[in-house]
This record gives structure tokens, sequence and C-alpha cells, in this order.
């Protein structure tokens, strides 16, 4: 293997990386607030490159009217409980048909104005989700609630399947310069997935460091209980959790939707490894995480280097022992 | 003319199929708290041997043979994780596995073996579907059988402490580690009978089947069906099998259209029930019906002898145990004689309950020597320090909530029995476990929890758990007892029951070392009391001796005086 | 399941009762989800053109989807064959699919048409027939094409997958054929986000051309990945990318992509002589005038050419006995096999004792990308 081969390995490992890293990032928020392990993230993420691609296209995405439907279903629910509140009338009201209008007389074809349309579609699928799925069952084991999340990871990808078809799409790069370093030519949309990624772990340290909310969902992820006791509303914190995490695998979609086209299906194997991330991170620390997200990227390039046939069968063994280490460190480390 | 359609008659006997699958996962996943999204693999390597050996009984053998070395190996770094690593070991080692039947040369690829002979029993053939589905349930009948005699014996005991009372288990004599693999082991072992029996039953196999999708789905039947319970497993089999049937037919009928509707269907069909229903179906139906009584036997006898003979129970020297920075037990030594009550007292916070870690085996000392009976025990397995004749109870009570006290308090005699999973599941351990079951009776008896043994342990208020702990640990026959605020929530009378019984106790010549708060019990029980603070030994005496020492009260009351 | 028992029973009173309406049923089976799906709706759509009533007969289709999954198949095909007494199957559409349905057909003396590119072997499975060329066939039509170009090694990358593996075997099998040296087998999975690492390899190894065995939309990840690395050689590809959708996608990078595909795909464009042109030219018409210019592939075409065959072997199976009955059922599969000379969109079958497919190489013809359009090499 020549130098040149390596790096191109470890850039490519590295935009990967950034990528289950941004998942990693969703999964660990909604886990520390709710103990769901969000899978379906990934079909979040597919669902954006689709809505986005379909703007771009200058169509009108089912998953707009979804979200018309799904937010009238939960205003009515609420409604129907007398819990409405000006807060709940801007997000399952104003705030849907705003989007709607937007994409109605918007200029949906630009580029940008699509991404950040599509961004602000798929986001309140988070929230949505843990309104239908995981609220009604958050007294639930660990297990149910996992199930929950596989079953709703079955649903989506149905959902991406009957709404946008089979095919995959791609979405406009953000940029399409490309930096010749050397004879490495690097893509200016691979610098830019993972200038964002660190933007957005940057951003995410301090919201929960500075903001209010931050605090908040830190405080109901460190002690549900004692949360509740100071006045932070659990399913509150549970809706904004689900709703970063849902933003951080929208935006994931627009990014790597233009490195590579994403179909209905691409996303929940994306969302797995950032998961593996996640769980290298000990479902609790970010640079952990970020380490994990990293090693899979590039453990993954090389594989496809070396055996492409076998790169599953090596990545996932070698994963075995690391998980093993893992686990007996961090019983080590916990025990009194 | 048979009774079924002809085409139900195939769908029974996919059922049965997952069926046989779920069984073992219930007991891997649903009473001993092992995820596994891995079931498929082991359902798969069984198949493929079938596939390739398809004269029938070697392609069995071959195929428990290889599932069970892969189980054997996996289970030796999957029975010590937990949790969220275990599941994702899970989900790594089913993709893998998955990679590895399409990538194997041998096993023809992505594209699968065809012509699979149907089964023969001597000169039997199975050919006909109706005859092969028979044979699916008849092992399906089986497998629950063995499953259900395992859950009601001495190994069935100790495998429900496997999904979160590991360190209790430890300190009654139980390997968990061991008893997890050899839970992971069966129900691989279960699921290669079920790919062996699906090879000959499709007669064409290909590695979609063993995908991690269709571990899932396992998963999906046992915990609609209801994760802890057997039948819990063969309904959820039948039902996923029927709803997904009945959705293909439905659906497209209702929609117009064909497509992904029927998974979607499935999947909405599964998160409404677990939202109504998280535990499952099975405790739903079956209201708890009365448990199979254990048969009653011979009058309860003491599991092991007592030894009355005099002499040191335990001496601890120079202990030391650092957390970082913290000191947690410095310096600390004292020895307890057989025949003596020795009282452990100090502030919250002194390092009562790290020294009784150290002594039971579930904390290694940074330095010092703990001997028990002559014996050192430092860095002993809390099993084999148990074995040795200590028994303990914890400071927050480490019961499984939802067995009976009866089988709870059995735990504790884990260590006299010997019966493992084979004699259990063949059920030839009876007189055993009826003599193990005797001996907690006679343990409840002996506290005054006879008359509560079909009561689940969670039911009872807190004191009387404590009592439960208490019971279950004189079920080990020990010689030293270790016990952990045992008054704590406990009225006066049943105070005053519990230091007649530990009167009682020593009378036989049993060693007691209590942490206690309950300043008038210690006093008036204890033949001598070490007082901590700190981390350190401050006072050690006889109780009068004790509370007059100044540097008692000052620890006491410092910040005060 | 009572329940079903029941409706059974009732329905074999009815049917001793009542006389059976006079129609002929026909099985459906597709990939129309899971992995499969991009192919699926290709094959489904042909379904809306497919002739209501033959010699007579009213046709009832009975369609269903195994979610690109064998033991689904074999489910559906086990109900379809024993409650719902098709006599004929169509499909399924996925090869691992045909394999698992192959012997229960068989057994029960149904034919089917396979639309997957599976061999039939008359000898031990009379009853199958498959009307979607082999992939021997389609690929050696490549691998022809890189002899003329003087194309000496050929790196492959496919999906690791059943689609991956048939095109690789065929593809060893034309090498050694044309003396064209393989000299690369490399894999990624269909949801793959990047074949980056792969296309280094295939890179270090300098081959003259590149041969794909995969399919739909991710077909374009290894194009572009050797295009940004500076692949200059020539990249073929199989049947299973020939979409407008490959296009749209791929953009530029897939410029000059050359493919087999059936002769359907490029109705249009086919010589004034092509016996398939007319029609190709009739079915795609009327097809994407419903489905619109861009939904053109060659996968209805398969669809369309089992309901062809099964329509041209009717009239002769209704002289040998009922819909319904197995001598209609032997019936169709002789008359099956003595299918000569008939036109389909997908090509010309001409089957025999020793053949079930039929076809040769006018079924088989060569495209490439050009201008963003697939456009027919002569």
């Amino acid at each position: 293997m020549t130098p040149f081969v390596f790096l191109a390995l470890l850039q490519d490992g590295l935009t990967s990386g950034a990528i289950y890293l941004l998942l990693a990032m969703g999964l660990l928020i909604v886990f520390s607030v709710t103990r769901v392990i969000f899978v379906p993230q990934g079909d979040l993420l597919a669902l954006a490159t689709l809505t986005v691609a379909q703007l771009q296209a200058g169509g009108v995405p089912g998953t707009l009217w979804l979200l018309d439907a799904l937010a009238l279903a939960a205003l009515l629910g609420e409604i129907a409980g007398g819990r409405t509140t000006r807060r709940t009338l801007a997000a399952w009201l104003i705030y849907p048909a705003a989007l709607t209008a937007a994409c109605w007389f918007g200029p949906r074809t630009d580029p940008w104005f699509a991404m950040l349309l599509g961004i602000a579609i798929v986001t309140p699928f988070g929230p949505l989700a843990w309104r239908f799925v995981f609220r009604p069952a958050a007294d639930a084991s660990l297990l149910a609630l996992l199930i929950l999340a596989m079953a709703l990871h079955f649903v989506l990808a149905g959902v991406g399947m009957v709404l946008f078809g089979p095919d995959g799409a791609s979405v406009a790069p953000l940029t399409s310069a490309t930096l010749m370093a050397g004879p490495l030519a690097i893509s200016g949309q691979s610098l830019a997935v993972v200038a964002i990624c660190a933007a957005l772990v940057g951003g995410l340290r301090w919201f929960f460091g500075a903001t209010l909310t931050g605090k908040a969902l830190r405080a109901t992820a460190s002690d549900r209980l004692g949360a509740r006791l100071v006045g932070i509303d659990a399913a509150e914190s549970g809706a904004r959790a689900f709703a970063l995490a849902a933003f951080v695998a929208a935006l994931s979609g627009v990014l790597i939707g233009a490195v590579t086209p994403i179909a209905y299906d691409t996303g929940f194997e994306i969302g797995l490894k950032g998961f593996v991330a996640a769980i290298i991170g000990g479902l609790a620390s970010y640079p952990a995480a970020a380490a994990g997200a990293v090693l899979v990227g590039v453990l993954e390039s090389l594989g496809s280097f070396w055996a492409s046939a076998w790169r599953d069968v090596i990545v996932f063994a070698l994963l075995i022992p690391v998980l093993a280490w893992l686990s007996l460190r961090q019983r080590a480390a916990g025990e009194p | 003319m048979t009774l079924l359609p002809a085409y139900d008659i195939t769908l029974a006997g996919y059922a049965g199929l997952a069926a046989i699958v779920a069984i073992g996962l219930t007991l891997l996943t649903g009473v001993s708290g092992q995820t596994s999204f891995g079931q498929a693999s082991f359902v798969g390597i069984a198949a493929y041997a079938a596939a390739l050996l398809p004269d029938g009984p070697s392609g069995l053998l071959a195929g428990l043979a290889l599932t069970g070395a892969a189980a054997w190996l996996l289970g030796l770094i999957t029975a010590r994780l937990s949790g969220h690593f275990l599941a994702l070991c899970s989900v790594a080692w089913g993709i893998s596995f998955y990679a590895l039947f399409g990538t194997l040369p041998l096993l023809h690829g992505f594209n699968g073996i065809g012509g699979i002979p149907p089964l023969r029993l001597g000169p039997l053939s199975l050919a006909a579907p109706a005859a092969n589905v028979a044979l699916i349930w008849l092992v399906v009948g089986l497998a629950l059988l063995a499953s259900r005699n395992l859950l009601t014996s001495r190994t069935g005991r100790a495998m429900r402490t496997l999904a979160g009372a590991r360190a209790m288990a430890e300190s009654m004599g139980i390997d968990t580690v061991r008893l997890a693999r050899a839970v992971f082991v069966l129900a691989a072992l279960l699921a290669a009978v079920s790919g062996f029996l699906f090879a000959h039953f499709q007669r064409f196999i290909s590695p979609t089947p063993f995908s991690l999708t269709a571990s899932i789905e396992y998963l999906f039947m046992v915990i609609l069906g209801g994760a802890a319970h057997l039948g819990g497993a063969v309904l959820g089999a039948v039902l996923v099998t029927v709803l997904r049937e009945e959705l293909t037919d439905w659906v497209p009928r209702l929609t117009g259209a064909t497509g992904n509707y029927e998974a979607m269907a499935f999947s909405l069909a599964v998160i409404l029930f677990l939202q109504r229903a998280p535990r499952g179906l099975w405790p739903r139906l079956a209201r708890r019906a009365a448990r199979p009584k254990p048969r009653r036997a011979a009058p309860a006898q003491p599991a092991r002898e007592c030894p009355i003979a005099d002499g040191v129970a335990l001496e601890i020297e120079g202990l030391r145990k650092h957390f970082g920075g913290l000191a947690a037990n410095q310096d600390v030594s004292f020895s307890i004689r057989t025949g003596e009550i020795v009282a452990l007292i100090g502030p919250n916070g002194a390092g009562k309950s790290t020294l009784f870690d150290i002594v039971s085996g579930q904390l290694a000392p940074t330095a010092g020597t703990v001997r028990l009976f002559g014996r050192a025990v430092v860095r002993l397995p809390a099993r084999r320090i148990a074995a040795l004749g200590l028994a303990r109870t914890f400071q927050h009570v480490k019961l499984l909530a939802d067995e009976s006290v009866r089988d709870n308090i059995a735990l504790g005699a884990h260590l006299a029995g010997r019966a493992g999973m084979l004699r259990a599941l063949l059920r030839l351990d009876r007189a055993e476990e009826a003599r193990l079951l005797a001996a907690a009776e006679a343990a409840a008896a002996r506290v005054g929890l006879d008359d509560m043994l079909d009561m689940k342990a969670g039911a009872l208020p807190l004191g009387r758990q404590r009592i439960v702990e208490i019971a279950r640990a004189l079920c080990l026959a020990p010689r030293l007892l270790l016990l952990d605020e045992p008054a704590a929530g406990l009225r006066l009378q049943e105070k005053q029951q519990l230091a007649a019984l530990l009167r009682q106790l020593r009378g036989e010549g049993m060693a007691v070392l209590l942490v206690e708060h309950d300043m008038g019990f210690v006093m008036d029980l204890a033949d001598r009391v070490v007082v901590m603070d700190f981390g350190q030994k401050i006072a050690e005496g006889a109780p009068a001796v004790v509370q007059a020492d100044p540097a008692v009260l000052e620890a006491y009351l410092g910040g005060v005086a | 399941m009572v329940a079903r028992v029941l409706a059974a029973a009732l329905a074999t009173m009815l049917a001793a009762t009542v006389p059976a309406m006079a129609q002929i049923k026909v099985g459906v089976i597709l990939s129309i989800s899971g992995p499969g799906a991009a192919m699926g709706v290709g094959y489904k759509a042909a379904f809306d053109f497919m002739p209501q009533e033959v010699a007579g007969q009213k046709i009832e289709y009975i369609i269903r989807d195994d979610a690109t999954d064998a033991e689904n198949a074999y489910k559906i095909a086990d109900k379809l064959i024993a409650e719902e007494h098709v006599d004929a199957l169509i499909g399924p559409s996925l090869y691992t699919s045909d394999v698992a349905v192959q012997p229960l057909a068989n057994a029960a003396h149904v034919p089917m048409i396979a639309m997957a590119p599976l061999v039939p072997e008359p000898a031990k499975f009379p009853y199958s027939f498959a009307d979607a060329q082999p992939l021997s066939l389609m690929v050696s039509v490549v691998f022809r094409h890189m002899q003329a170009q003087g194309i000496k090694t050929v790196g492959f990358i496919g999906f690791a997958d059943g689609w991956g593996d048939q095109v690789h075997a065929a593809t060893v099998q034309a090498a050694a054929a044309t003396g064209i040296k393989l000299v690369a087998d490399e894999r990624y999975a269909r949801t793959d986000t990047t074949v980056q690492a792969q296309a280094l390899k295939l890179m270090t190894l300098h081959p003259d051309a590149v041969m794909m065995g995969n399919s739909a939309t991710p077909a374009v990840l290894p194009v572009a990945a050797l295009r940004r690395l500076g692949y200059r050689g020539a990249i073929y590809g199989n049947h299973g990318i020939v979409s407008p959708a490959f296009i749209r996608v791929g953009g530029t990078a897939v410029d000059g992509v050359i493919a087999d595909t059936s002769p359907v795909a490029v109705y249009d464009q086919l010589a004034a002589d092509n016996p398939v042109k007319p029609v190709a030219t009739a079915f795609m018409t009327e097809y994407t005038k419903k489905n619109g210019a861009a939904s053109v592939n060659p996968f209805a075409g398969y669809s369309y050419d089992a309901m062809l065959l099964i329509a041209h072997a009717i009239p002769a199976a209704l002289t040998r006995g009922k819909p319904g009955s197995e001598a209609f059922r032997v019936g169709l599969r002789d008359a099956l096999e003595a299918t000569h000379g008939l036109v389909g969109v997908s090509g010309v079958y001409d089957m025999s004792p020793t053949d079930h497919n039929g076809q040769d190489t006018r079924a088989a013809v060569l495209v490439a990308v050009r201008h963003g359009e697939w456009t027919a090499i002569r």
C-alpha cells in the first residue's frame, strides 16, 4: 500500500466517520434523556436526502404531507387531552403551515432553500416519533424500548419506499470545489462534512454547557426524578432530545446525500454504525464516541481495500473483542 | 383429506420452526437478560450443515457441534458483557455470520443451496409436509417440556439472577459467567435444531433467513409473546407468523397495492401492541395460574453440618482500599471468633460497606489480608468465599422481585446441590430439588416466613424483604454471617425476633458480623463492637466500653460537640 | 386459523354446488419491496398492460410481494398453489426465490416462468421455464465488445449479494472464453455509501476495463469513485443498471458506461430489421404513456413476455383440459415447451425439451450512456 493510497483511504474513512459521529451524537442525546436507542435515526437521514432531492427536482415531497397529517393528529391529541398551550399551537399548527406555505410559494428548486426546507421538514419527525411511539411507553423496559425503535425503523423505511420509491437520489453538493493536496484530490464536500461535523460537536457542547434548555436536558439525563422535582418537564425534554437527534440526522442526510446516492433503505446501516460509535463512547462520552466513529470509518475503509468481499465479516468480528474490552473496563471502573 | 388446508400446514411448520428458536431466546433474553440480535446466525450454521450433509443424522450432529462450538467461543465474551454492549455484540456477530454465509465459496454465496432432500426417519420419509410439520411440533413440545424442567430447577433459579443480580448470585456461590455461557450455548443449540429442520423443510437455503432482520423478528416474537414466559415464546412465534401472513393477504386488498405496506402494517402493529402491553401477551392471557407446587419433601434437614468448633472465624489485618485518591478503608484490623456477634458501626461513609464487599469477595483490597477460617481469601471470587462458609445480606436488598419467596430463599441452597443444566432439562434432579426446597422452607420457618413462601418477594414490605435475605443467607448453612443493616425497616417486635434468632445462631457456633445503625439493637445484641470513621477503625470493645469512648462520641457528634 | 378452516370447508362446499367460473388463474411473485425493489417496480408495472382475456378465458392475476426473500416466496408459492389453485406461476423475479419455489411448482405440476436469469434444467424440473436471458449470454456480449476494443485485463466490482455473485460467475466464464484476464473481484454492499477503497484497489491493479456486477442507482457509486480517482479505462455494466434513474443520479460521471441489456430498454433505437422492434415498441409506447418517459427499463419486459408465453400456450392447453385441472396445467407445460419463434419484447423464444429459455443473441443488445441517454451500440 502506497502512502497515497493510505491517505486516500484515511480521508474516505474520516468522511464516513464524521457522518457516523453526527448520528452517534444524536443517539447519545436521545439515549441519555429518554433511554431510547433511536435506531430509526438512519431512516430519518434517508428521508431528509430524498426530501431535499425531490424539492431540488421541483417536486413537493410526500414527507411534507405526512408531517402535516401527523402534526394535525398531535394537535388534536393535545386538544382532546386539554393540554393546548401556545407552544403546542406553534409546534403543531403554525410551524407545519408555514413549511407548507414555504414549499408551495418558495423557490424550492434553489439548492440552499431546498436544503434548509428539507431539514425543517424532517426535524419534526423526531418529536413526532417521541409523541406517538416512545412517550406512551416511556416506562417500558430498555429491551421493549429497543424493540419499539426497531419496529419504528421498519415503519419509516416503508414510508420512505412508499413516498419516494426504491431508487436512490442525490442532492446538490454544498461545493463542487476540489482541493489538491499533492497527488490526493480532496473533494470540497468531504471537507465540508468534516468541518460541519466539528462545528456541530462544538455547538452541542456549548448548547449543553451554556443554554438553559441544554442544561435542563442534561439534568434530565443524569437524574430523571430530580429533574422533575425542580420543575423540568421530562416529556418536554424528551421531545427536545428527539428534535435534536432528528435535526442532526437530517443535516447528515443533506451532507452525505451530496457525496453518494441515498435510497430509502440506505439509512439503517449508517445509523447502525452511528450506534456502534455511540456504544464505543459508552453511551455517555462524546470524545470517545468521536474516536469510535472514526475508528469504524477507517476500519471499514481499510477492510474494503484489503478484502472487500470479507469486509463485513472482518469489521464486525473485530468489533466483538473491542466491545468486550470496553464492557469489562467500564464495569471495572463502575464498581463502587 | 387432512384437517387443515395444505397451506396452513406449511404455515404451521414455519411457526413451529420459529417457536423452537424463540424458546431458546426466551431462556436467553427473557429469563437470563442476555439480549441477542444474533440467534438467526445459529439457525444458519446448522441449516448450512444440514444442506452440506443432507443425509440427516450427520447433518444434525455436525450442525449441533458447529453451533455449539461457535456459541461456546462467543460465549467466552458475551457471558461477561452486559446491557447495550451485549446487544451490539450480538448485532456484530449477526452481521458477521450473515456476511460469512454469503462469502464462503463452500456455501454457494448469496444464491444459496437447493435440492436438499426431505428428512427420513428410518424407513419413514417425511416428504409430506404434514409429517414434517408433526415432527417440528414434536420438537417444539420437547423443547418446551425440557425448558420448563430447567426453569423449575436449581439451575433455573440461578438463571434468573443473571438478569441483574449477578453480584448477589456470586455471593450465593453461583458461577454466573459459566452459567450465562451455558444458557447461551443452550439457546444456540435450540436455534441449531430449528435450522436443521428448516433446511429439510424448505429444502432450499440462502443467507437471507439468517440475517440481522431475521434475528430482530425472533426478538419481536419473544417480546410480543411475553419475554420471560415459555408459553409466550410459542404464542409469539405463532402470532407473528400468522399476523404477517394475514397482512400479506389483506393489506394488498385494502390498499390496492403491493409493496412495503405489509412490513409497515406489521411494524405498526408491533408498536401499538407494545405500547399497550410492554410485558407481552402471555402475562395478560395466563392469569397467574398456580405454579406447579413443589413436592413436599421429608422434614427439613440442614444442608451441611455446622461446625461448633471453637476458633477464629475471620481475621482482617491491615486492610486498605483506595478508590483513586479516596481511602475507603485505611489499615483496618480486627477479628471475629466463632460463636460471637460483632457489630460494625460508624457514620455514613465510614467504609463499612466497602469492608463487607472486600470480605465477601465483591471487591479486591488495595492492601492487607483477610483470613476466613484460617484461609487467605483476598482476590478469591465471591462464590469461592461463599463455598468456604460465608453468607451475606445486602444494604440495598437484592431479591428477584418477580419470584416467590421460596425460590428466592432456595437460591441460598445453590451450593448444597450439584445437578447441572443437563440433569435439570431431563428432570433427573427431582430428589435433589426437593431437598433444596425443603432446606429453603426450613430456613423460612426459622425466620418466621413460612406462611409467605408463595408470595412474590417484591410484594413484601421492605423489612420483610430483609428477612428473606437473611433466610437466603441461612440456607447457605454458613459459618460466618455478614448482615448489612438487617434491622432497618423492621418493627420493634420483628427486631426482637431477629435478635432472638441471631442469639440462637450464635449458640450454634455461628459467627455474625453486622452493620447496623440502630444503636439499641446493636448494644443489646453484640458481644463486641468495632467503630469506623473515615475508613479507619477508631475503637473496638464491649458495647459499654465503646459507648463511653471519647473518640466514638467525637465521630458521631463531631461537628456538633 | 379456525376461521380459515371454516372458510376452506365452505369454499369446498360451494365449489361442489356452483359450476366453476371459467377463468385462468395466474400467480405472480415479485420482489416489490426490500433490496430488490428498484427492479421489482418495473416487473410490477407491466401488469397494467396484461391481457384480461385469452382464448375466451378470463385471466385472473394474483400478484404477491416476496420482499426480496426466498422464504417468503416459498410460502407465497405454496399458498398460491395449495389455496388459490393457480394454473401457472409468473416469477419469482428474484433468482433465489426461483430456486426455492422451483421444487414446489414442479411437484404440483404448475408451470412457472422464472423472471430472473435462472438456467432451467428441464430434465430435473420439467415445469420450470425462464424468460430472462441467461447471464452467460448477456455477459458474453459485453466481453465480445471488450475483445473488439483490444482489452486484455478486466477488474470486477459488484454487490456482495446474489446478483453480484451471478454476474461474477458469468464474468469468470466469459473472461475464460475470450482470453481476457480477470484481475480483481471487489465487492460492496448495496447500501454502502462509499466504494472509494474498492476503487483505489482497482486503480492499483491497472485493469484495461472494469466490469460491474451491480444494479440500479447504487451502481453509480463505483463509476463515480473510479472517475474521481482519474480512472480512464472503459467501464462496463449489466442490464441491472439500464434505467433512466442510473443516469439521473449519476449525472455526467456515468457518461460512457457500456452495458448489455434487453432489446426492450432501447426499443426505439433497434435496427429496423430487428424482429423484436415492433413488439417492443408497441409495449413500451403504452408503458411510457402511463408511467412517464423516464420509466423505461428491461424488467417490465420479462413480465410481459412471461404472459405472452403463457397466452400463446393457452389455446393448446385448453384442448387438454379445463382451467384449474391438472390436465390443463400439463397441457400448458407441453405447449410452453413447444414454443417456436415467438417474438417477445426481450428476445425471440425457441423452446425445446432441452432448452426452457430458448433465447439467443437476438435477446442481448449493447448500450452506452451518451449525452445523458442510453444509446444502442451497433
